[in-house]
Parts: C-alpha cells; structure tokens; sequence
C-alpha cells in the first residue's frame, strides 16, 4: 500500500475513535454501546483476466485500471459465459457489476446482435450504471450502445434507443408499462435478447418481488414469441436465501456464487443504544435525538457524514436538527441536506453531486439511498433505527468507506421492540444472515394483473402456463367479465384500456397523490400572488396517514400544514407554517375471517390457524407531538373514507378456557394481549424480513360458530385508547399481509409459529423494563401495568410442553 | 383449500369488469364466429373473402367524387419535405383509415375494420376489410398488402402517428406478413393544423368536412363508441349496430379525399381568391417552418393585408419581425417590436426583443431596462383586467425580473459612458421615427 494512502486511512480512523471515544464517555454503565464490532481490513484475492476476453474489452478494462479479477468476478463471468443462469452475492463495493458487464459486454463484442436488458429497482440506480458502461463504451470506439430507457427518456430519443440500443437500463415497472405492451416496437431487442441482468436481487420481495416474477413471466412468453430464451444474471445483497429467491423470482435454475474476493476497508460497526430515563417505565431517550448527537460527534470531527431514517417524517425531523446545528453560512450552499423519494429527480441530482464534491458535509436519508446510487465515498454512517432487516443495515453502512482508508457505522436504537432485540442480541445480527426473502407471485389479485397485461401483449393460447394456475379458468371469468374474448381457439384482448397502466408494481393502486403549496406570496410589493406548485408526492396508501386534513407535512425540513385533501383529485393542498409539532395518524382496523385454510389445536389452550380474512380499517384521528420533547399536546379526529381489503392472515386464538384461567382484571388481560400481539408483530416481521407495514395486526373475536357473521369490532391497531375495556370470549390475536390477496407470510407464520413464539418470550422477558415499555409489550398503560406479566403468562402457556 | 373455487374468483378486484355494459349479456360461450357476422354481410352487401390467411368480409362502394387537379411539386414539397417526387402522381396513392378497438395503441389494440380507397373510373373507389373476429385478422392484414403493393403512396388523417404504426404493430404481431414500406406517406393533420386551427378550433376530419369542404355528413355514430359496438357484436350482440361503423369509415375516406384537393390547391395558390386571410396566414407558417423565409415573408404580409382577427395579426407581424431580425433588418424589426409592444405574449416578446436589441447591438443597457420597466408595469396593470392567465404571468414576471436585474447590474457598473450617450441619442430618434 502506497504511504500517502496509510496515512490518510489513519487518521480517518482516529477521527472515527475519537468521535466514539467522546460518545463512549457517556456509557458509564456499558448500557450505552452495546457492540463495537472491528473488522480488520481483508486482502484481495485475484485471479488473471480470461483468455476468451476480447483484447479490446481487456485494454479498455486495463485502461481503466483493472489488469486482473477478483476470485469472484472471474468465477461469475466464467459461469455466466458458460449459459448458467446466476446470483452474485456480495456486499457492497466489491466491484459486482464487473461480473456481468464483462461477459455481457464481450458477448456484444463477439456478435454486435446481442441484446441485454439491465433491470434496477430504482430509475437512480440505472443512471448510475449508465455512467460506468458509458465510458467503457467511449473506450471501445462507441462498439455498442447503451441507454437508459424510463420514464425520464424523452420520448424523441426512444425510437434511435429501440434500434441502436445493445445494452438497455430500465427497471421492472418500465418494463410492464413501457416495453413490454409495446413489443413489436422493440423487435431487435427481443428477437436478439440474451442476458437479463437484475441488480438489488433482495429488493424484490414481498408485493414487490411477487410482481416481478409476473413481469418476468411475460418477458419469457414474449421472448418465447421472437424466438429468444434469454438467461439471467442477478446480484443480491446477503440474504439466507438468495437462490431460492432467485430461482423464484426467474422460474429458472439459479447458482449462487457467494465467495469475495474483493478487499474492503477497516470497519468499525457500533450498537448504540439511548440511555434510559426511567427503568420502571423502560423510557430511553428519544432515538432521534441521539442520533443527531451521534452525527454532530461525528460531523465535528470532519467527516462526511450520512444519516438514515426509516420514514420520510423522520427523515425531515433528523433533517430540522441537524440543519439548526449547523446552518448555512452566509451566501453559502447548505452543508446538510435531506434526501428522499418525494423529491424532484433534479434536486435529487444535485444533492448526489454535492456529496461527491464533498461541499455537502451531511446528509439525512431514507432507503433512497441505501442502494448503491453513486455518492462516493463517506466516512461514516449513522442509522436512526433498525433499517427492518440485516441486508439492508449492512448495505446502509456499506455507503461508508467504499475507497477511504477506514470508516464507521453506528447504528441507534429506537424503543422499538425490533431495535431491541437487535442491538440486544448482537451475535443474531453479526452472525450467519437468518433473514428468508419471501414472494408469492400467484396470489391471484397479482396474477390475474399480469394475466391481463399478457392477454393484451399476446393472444392467451389453450396450452399456455402462467404461474401454478389454471390459465384456462381465470381466462374463463375475464371473458365473462369482457376483459377477454375466445376467437377460434386463442383469448384476445377485448377493452380499450390499457392494462398495465392500472397496475402499479410498487403499492396498492398507481395513483399517487401531489402535494401542492399554495401559500401566497404576499410579501412581493405589487402582490402578485405566487403560482400553486407542486413540491412532492405520496403513494396512495401513506397518502392518507402523512396528508389527511390538518396533518404536518414536512418536506426539506419546512413545515406544512394540509389544508385541504382532495381524494377525487388526488391532491393535497398545503401552506407553508412554522409550527414546534408534528403529527402521527391514528387508525383503527376490523377484521373478519372468510375462510379457515388450515388449522391445529397447540398448546394453552388455543388455535393457530390461517386463511383468508377481509381487513377494514379507517384513519380516525391524529396526535400532535412536539417536537424534541415528544410530549402528545392535541389530538383531532377525522373523517376519512374506509379501506377494505381481502387478504391472508396467521392468528392465535386464545380459547375460552386459557383466557379464563387468567387470573387478572378484565383491562390487564386486554392490555397483555394488545403487548402480546405487538411483541409478536416485531418477531414475525424480523422473520420473514418484511417491511413492518406489510403485515398488519389486530384483536377480534372469534365467530361463535362458524358461518355466523359477527358484529364489527372496532378496535385499535395499538391500544391507543381502550376506553371500553372488552372481555374477549376467544379472541383472536391477527397478523395479517397488508397487500389485497396476500403476500405469502401466513402460511411461513403458521409453520413457523413455534419458533415465533419462543422468540417473542425471549424479546419480552430480555426487557429490563417492570411493566411493560415501547420496546417490548408497549408503554405501560394508564389502565393496566401489567401488560408485560399476561403476555409473559400468556406466552408460557401456549410454548408448555413445546 | 381449493385456490380456484367459485368464492376466490369472486373477490379478486382485478375480475370486476371494468365497464358495466346495458342490453348485452356477457356470455361464458361464445361461437366460432359471431352469430351476426350473416346479417352484418346482408346489410351491407359484403362478400365473404377466402384468401390462402383465411377469411374475412369485404365492402366495395364507388364514390361520384372527381379527383383534384394536378398535385404540384411545391405544394408537395411543403407538405412532405422528404417525399420523392413521385408522391405527386394520384395514380399511386391510397387513402387508408382504420377503425380501432382502442386509441391507446399497444399491441393489444386491434384494427377490427381498415378502409382503403383509391381514385378510379372519375370517382373514388372504397374497399373495406372486415375481421368477425380475430381469426380473420391475418386474411385482413394479407389483403392489405396486396393492395399496399399496387399503390404505394399512403394518404391519411393522423395516420402517421395512429393508423399506420398500429398497422406495423399488427403486421409484425403475425410474424408471417411483412408489407414493403410504403414509397411515401402523406399526412394532412399537421397541415391541417396550421390552416383551419386559427379559425375552426377543432380539427377533426367532420368539423372540417363541415367548415371547410361545406359537406354535412348527416347522422354519423360517435368514434368514441365504435370500440365497445364492435366488442359487443363479438360476443353476439346485434349486427345492425356495426353498419354505422362501416358508413363512417367510408365518409372518413371520402372526406379524407375531398379535403386532399382543398390541401394542396391551397398550398400550391394560397393568393388565389378562394382563400381566407386566416388559410393564407397557415400557408405562410408552413413556408416560414420549411425554411421558405422569403415565401413565408411575402404571404405574412398578403394574409396581413387581408385582414387577420386581432391576436392572429400579433402573431404574423412577430413573425415577421423574426425574420427580418434574422436578415439583419434591424430597423424593420424594431419598427414591428415598436407597434407591438403591450400585453400579450407577442407584445412581451417584443419588449424583451427590443431589450436585446439595445443592450447587444446598441450597447445600450438604460434603454434596455426602461422597456423591461415598460414590460413590467404593463404585467401590474394587466393583472387588473386579467388579461393573461395569471400562471403566464409569473413566467413572464421571473424572466422580465431577472433580465431586469441583469441589466441594472450592467447599468451601475458604468461601461462605456460615452458611448452609451452617443447610442441614447440615436435610439431615442428611432423610437420618436417608430411612433
């Protein structure tokens, strides 16, 4: 190693010490700092640069510096040169995209018909890709093209990237509404379509990855149809079941190479857990908080700094923050910014500049980030909260030291029982990766989606498969519904609308909705008012939580206030304010069960049991919560209109006999199952590695018998406000998929229950709290303190004899 | 648990037809082609067609309509730049217009009924193929490219942008019949845009038929509704509602020709009596886009003279201020700028312009700032009377503000003082001669 480059990794990592060494002063119980992990710098393994490669393509990688491989770029681009369909599993900065580029770029070399279409989750991170193939591409004399192709291409460049394209960088939800129903237009690519390279593998789970393996299906059928049958090459962050996943995914046989050979950098990974207020009541301090202290530490000491939150409000309140510590100076450009999904794609450019400039200092980001959107390097990284998953912590953390000599990640603590029981058990993260990645692409509302989308692509023939159902049957009802027509033997398409426009890949419905300022102007002399603009937009289904009349809204760390939320337009109208609050939706949900798919009496006694269920719920009201102190000073209520939803569900229920022999008041049975149900609602999704709002809970009864509709119940998602204390006759504790139809997680739940519950007893009586706090059963309530003593009692009844 | 039962179905939104439907039941079993495909042929008179893709109906009809006189060259070369000049001959051309089972195009959208025509015998003769359903399509589609290969000259309405690339989409949906392209294809929508937007509005092919040509077409079905008519007729519904459809295509067509004469007689003689001043503005704006500055100069200020209706005036003199900038004009340029100033979108242009024309050519920043200030204060009083829309004026307010301030900047800093009063003297004389 060059001395120049020893030194400045040294002092980066003494920066690094000192900024912990002043955070670590604070821990005087040890309490605080619950892990510092230290991983030593690791060697490159290399190996030579195929002899089938180009010399070429091996000068214009040479001129690039890179003379030789590292051992897993070799293996994967022998793997894929040798047809296999593959997934590269690495972490971050370990040079992955070599491993396609190199055997996609020399196939195009060796025969200029070759076609490859890169896929990305995010339209970012294709920009990004553009970048790197566009200098290969100036070094090979412009030998092929490549092009990003979405919905930033103007539409005057698409024809010449349809003809000259050999390389095309698009994501999924492109594909479905802007290639794939257009296929004739694209009859190069496909006919000549050999490699599908599908970057982020792990991102595409849940909703998400279930969509995609729909798309992928279509992509097959219409390859199929020019005559190509292209392989796959996918990379994934580390996952337990990154084949199985990806096998899913493509329908296909899927190595998995899994060996690095890439060297990496010093790397120090702390837990940092807020000290606690009060014991009793398991109160620590304010996550976000400590956060900011963390970054200011780190910020004082020169390093570039970024700071993930795992919510857009949470990204503006770190944002607030940090802004006021360090503000901009005079006629300067801000040395903090925010960075999220609801900015414009231009500011967002110039944010990702500023921070590879260095004259951005720090910047507080969503998961928009977390993917590898080039921003050079960073020197440390500060999560406020768990990211919901080890893949995604570990790829937040890989943003710093991606070339510096040394770096840091700190990861705080929220109260949330997830958080603790992370930093708590410090060997489930750093060990061997326990997360599964799930998909369910047949669930049926999916399904027949894409089934439409095919019908419009290509006539639907008597043969033809489509996911493990019965293509015949549901073709059947789409006839019946005039979706589709049988002429001679084949179904058609029979509507002018355009299916894949309604399908959204990302959320439930593809309507977004826009925040629009209309603050006046006023301070202009002549009072020219100023125009209504458009600063943002929210999905469909956050929309109703983050902008419902009278909410905060706040975007770059400005405040504003919704004065009006027009749900036929789509919009949201808002006006700049300068409040010290913000606010949380509060939601209520029911939930009745359709259909019982498979049951079994355990221990307790109670049931497990899962099957379909049809969840209502509303948004009711709001919290106003100062900022800083977090205290509750207003509430509101709200007329919003309800949401039904068919679904799966995994539920417990507690028969009549266990919830008797409980021998507490009829509140502190209620409150331990409400803190039962939550602690459980924090386990499962850590095990099946799901954002936590795609899995939704709820207390209901039983039916007395089965085909008796019940009354609705109405209860709180969390009891927020039990004023009417319910004796449950047999409840039923409900984790169920927020997605219509399902995603997949009841039937791994029901399977998994034993495991499920023994985690969550472990995670409720790990808790130093007495009666129950944020990070296990919930706060102890004005009603009950012994929430955490039921759900503990409760818990050992039904793992007895288990 | 059963996935596929009855109850499932039921309850996946994504099943839920998507348009309710009166009088005609939706039907689990459908024949192998429509039961009304025998009456459709009745009606109309059309003939069953087996050709070696299958079969399908076909329509003939002849129309009295005498074709138009001698296309010329410059009228060609104003409407298709690029076409060769064999474009020109009518012998080869073929008037095509489809009827679609949608408009959002997509390799979904089926042209369910494509009409072609073509001049014969001192009339027009119409041809229409007719799918029953979508067995019939190759039969259609191999029909057409027999009849694309004995006129290769393509003339339409929007054709360029629907008709045509939804054709390709579904030739190449066969895999099996590839046509050879057509040698030229003729699009009137742009044109069409250009000469009766000012005046009509609209420019659909019946408001034209009706305003321009002066022909009224009668009862003609809704092109909206043509899309479900055809669905409905798949799945058995009544023939009877399909014969509207046919007729519509064939006036389509027969329109589609008529107004072809009227195009190019206007573009090769706009100056001809039978012209409006408004017909003729449109043809100097073709030639002004062609690249024709010394055509489109001469017909401005021919549609000028005529009279054009107050905005329309505006935007002709602006244009012809443009072109007379872009010759090195100047003093005619600025005399135009000088009558147009106000508040309009030619008016602000021109302030702007003038602006330009004082700080770059006259180094004359103070009187560049004084017309912005002009500018500026007209936008207040404007808004009074809103005469433009208020999200126009914001625009034009940054612009007029940071050009403002750019110039106020240049004026402190004090370059070149002398010379600055010599130009003022000489500007103030031009605006003093422009008034």
């Amino acid at each position: 190693m060059p001395q120049s480059l020893a030194v400045r990794s040294r002092s980066t990592l003494e920066a690094v010490r000192d900024a912990l060494g002043s955070l670590a002063t604070l821990d005087r119980t040890g309490e605080v700092l619950t892990a510092i992990k230290h991983f030593p710098a690791r060697e490159a393994k290399f190996a030579p640069m195929p002899e089938w490669v180009r010399p070429e393509l091996a000068s214009a990688y040479r001129a690039k510096g890179v003379t030789q491989l590292y051992s897993h770029q070799a293996l994967a681009a022998e793997k894929v040169r040798e047809g296999k369909n593959v997934v590269i599993v690495t972490p971050t900065a370990s040079g992955k995209t070599l491993c396609y580029n190199l055997p996609v770029l020399n196939a195009i070399l060796e025969n200029p018909d070759t076609r490859a279409l890169y896929l990305f989750p995010t339209k970012a991170l294709a920009q990004d890709q553009l970048t790197e193939l566009h200098d290969l591409a100036t070094r090979l004399d412009d030998s092929f093209g490549v092009f990003t192709y979405d919905g930033d291409t103007p539409g005057d460049a698409r024809k010449a990237i349809r003809e000259r394209g050999h390389v095309i960088l698009s994501n999924p939800d492109m594909l479905h509404t802007g290639i794939l129903p257009h296929h004739t237009r694209w009859l190069r690519l496909f006919e000549n379509l050999r490699y599908i390279v599908l970057d982020e593998l792990h991102t595409y789970r849940g909703v998400f990855g279930s969509h995609l393996t729909n798309v992928l299906r279509r992509l097959h059928r219409i390859a199929k149809f020019y005559g190509s049958d292209p392989q796959f090459v996918c990379s994934s962050a580390t996952i337990a079941n990154p084949g199985e996943l990806a096998s899913r995914l493509t329908e296909s046989r899927v190595e998995v190479l899994d060996e690095n050979g890439a060297p990496s950098a010093e790397k120090i990974f702390a837990f940092y857990n807020p000290p606690v207020v009060n014991r009793n009541l398991g109160i620590r301090r304010s996550y976000l908080n400590e956060s900011t202290r963390v970054a200011k530490e780190f910020l004082k000491q020169k390093l570039q700094t970024i700071v993930f939150a795992n919510s857009r409000l949470h990204t503006e309140v770190l944002l607030t923050y940090l802004k006021q510590a360090y503000p901009a100076p005079p006629g300067n450009d801000e040395p903090i910014r925010g960075y999220r999904g609801g900015y414009l794609p231009g500011e967002r450019r110039a944010i990702e500049r500023g921070l590879r400039e260095g004259r951005i200092r720090g910047v507080v980001a969503t998961n928009a980030l977390e993917l590898g959107i080039d921003i050079g390097s960073l020197d440390a990284t500060v999560m406020a909260g768990y990211a919901g998953t080890i893949a995604s912590t570990w790829q937040r953390a890989g943003r710093a030291g991606r070339r510096s000599g040394a770096a840091c990640a700190v990861l705080v603590a929220s109260s949330s029982p997830l958080d603790q029981f992370i930093v708590q058990h410090p060997d489930y993260f750093f060990g061997r990766s326990p997360e599964h990645a799930y998909v369910q692409p047949d669930n049926l509302e999916i399904l027949v989606n894409h089934l439409k989308c095919a019908a419009f692509e290509l006539p639907i023939s008597p043969d033809e498969k489509f996911g493990g159902v019965d293509v015949q049957a549901i073709c059947d009802r789409l006839s019946e519904a005039g979706f589709l027509h049988k002429s001679g033997e084949n179904w058609h398409w029979v509507q002018e609308a355009y299916p894949a426009d309604t399908v959204s890949l990302r959320s439930v419905t593809s309507d977004n909705f826009v925040i629009v300022d209309v603050t006046g102007n006023e301070s202009v002399d002549d009072g020219i008012s100023g125009e209504p603009e458009v600063i943002g937009e929210v999905d469909f289904s956050s929309a109703l939580t983050t902008v419902h009349p009278k909410a905060i809204y706040i975007h770059q760390g400005q405040q504003y206030h919704v004065e009006k939320l027009d749900f036929d337009q789509r919009k949201a109208f808002v006006k700049r304010v300068n409040v010290d609050y913000f606010t949380d939706a509060i939601r209520y949900t029911q939930v009745r069960v359709l259909e019982i798919a498979d049951e079994d009496a355990i221990a307790g006694p109670a049931m497990r049991v899962y099957g379909d269920v049809l969840v209502r719920s509303q948004v009711v009201g709001f919290k106003k919560i100062k900022f800083f102190t977090n205290e509750n000073v207003g509430s509101g209520k709200l007329e919003l209109p309800e949401n039904e939803m068919h679904t799966t569900a995994f539920w417990i229920t507690l028969n009549r006999s266990l919830v008797a022999s409980l021998d507490y008041s009829l509140s502190d049975r209620q409150a331990g199952m409400f803190g039962l149900l939550r602690a459980l609602e924090s386990i499962a999704s850590l095990l099946l590695m799901c954002d936590p709002r795609d899995l939704g809970t709820a207390i209901g009864e039983r039916p007395p018998s089965p085909g008796v509709v019940p009354d609705w119940h109405e209860e709180a998602e969390i009891a927020a406000d039990p004023n009417l204390p319910r004796d449950y006759f047999e409840p039923n504790l409900y984790l169920y998929d927020a997605y219509p139809g399902g995603i997949g997680f009841s039937e791994p739940l029901f399977r998994a229950y034993e495991l499920l519950l023994h985690r969550t007893r472990e995670l409720i009586s790990a808790c130093s709290c007495t009666g129950g706090c944020p990070s296990c059963v919930g706060p102890a309530g004005e009603k009950s303190d012994k929430a955490k003593e039921v759900a503990l009692t409760i818990l050992s009844r039904l793992t007895r004899g288990a | 648990m059963s996935l596929m039962n009855e109850h499932r179905f039921n309850r996946i939104a994504a099943m839920k037809p998507a348009t309710k439907r009166a009088g005609v039941e939706p039907r689990g079993y459908v024949p192998a082609t429509p039961e009304g495909a025998d009456t459709l042929a009745r009606l109309l008179g059309a003939t069953l067609q087996k050709t070696r893709h299958g079969e399908h109906l076909s329509v003939r009809r002849w129309f009295s309509d005498a074709s138009p006189g001698d296309v010329t060259m410059a009228a060609l070369r104003l409407l298709a730049p690029d076409a060769p000049d064999e474009a020109a001959d009518q012998n080869n051309w073929l008037f095509l217009d489809t009827e679609t089972t949608g408009f959002a195009g997509g390799t979904g959208t089926y042209a369910f009924l494509i009409g072609i025509a073509w001049w014969d015998a001192g009339g027009l003769e119409v041809e229409q193929f007719f799918m029953r359903d979508h067995c019939d399509e190759h039969s259609v589609l191999g029909t057409l490219k027999e009849r694309l290969a004995e006129r290769s000259i393509l003339v339409t309405f929007n054709g360029k942008s629907f008709d045509w690339p939804l054709l390709e989409t579904r030739f190449r949906m066969t895999r099996s019949i590839s046509p050879k392209a057509p040698r030229a294809h003729l699009d009137l929508l742009h044109t069409s845009r250009h000469l009766w937007r000012p005046r009509i509005g609209s420019v659909r092919l019946c408001e034209l038929e009706r305003h321009v040509l002066g022909r009224n077409r009668g009862h003609d079905i809704v092109s909206d509704l043509i899309p479900q008519i055809y669905f409905d007729f798949l799945r058995g519904g009544c023939a009877e509602q399909l014969v509207p459809v046919f007729y519509h295509n064939q006036m389509d067509l027969v329109g589609l020709a008529a107004l072809t004469g009227r195009v190019f007689s206007l573009l090769a003689a706009p100056e001809s009596e039978c012209a409006d001043a408004l017909e003729v503005f449109g043809v100097s704006r073709i030639c002004d886009r062609r690249g024709e500055s010394s055509r489109a100069r001469d017909l401005y200020a021919h549609a000028i003279a005529r009279v054009l209706p107050k905005p329309v005036d505006g935007t002709a003199r602006a244009a012809l201020a443009r072109l007379a900038k872009r010759e090195g004009d100047f003093a005619r340029a600025t005399s135009l700028w000088m009558e147009l100033r106000g508040i309009s979108r030619e008016g602000l242009e021109a302030y702007v312009e003038l602006a330009k024309y004082f700080e770059h050519r006259m180094r004359h920043p103070k009187r560049a700032a004084e017309l912005i200030g002009e500018a500026l204060a007209e936008l207040r009083r404007s808004r009074s009377i809103d005469f433009v829309p208020p999200a126009r004026t914001g625009k034009w307010r940054t612009d007029l503000d940071k050009r403002m301030a750019r110039l106020r900047n240049k004026c402190s800093t004090g370059q070149n003082e002398t010379l600055l009063e010599a130009n003022l003297t000489e500007s103030r004389g031009l605006v003093a001669e422009s008034k």
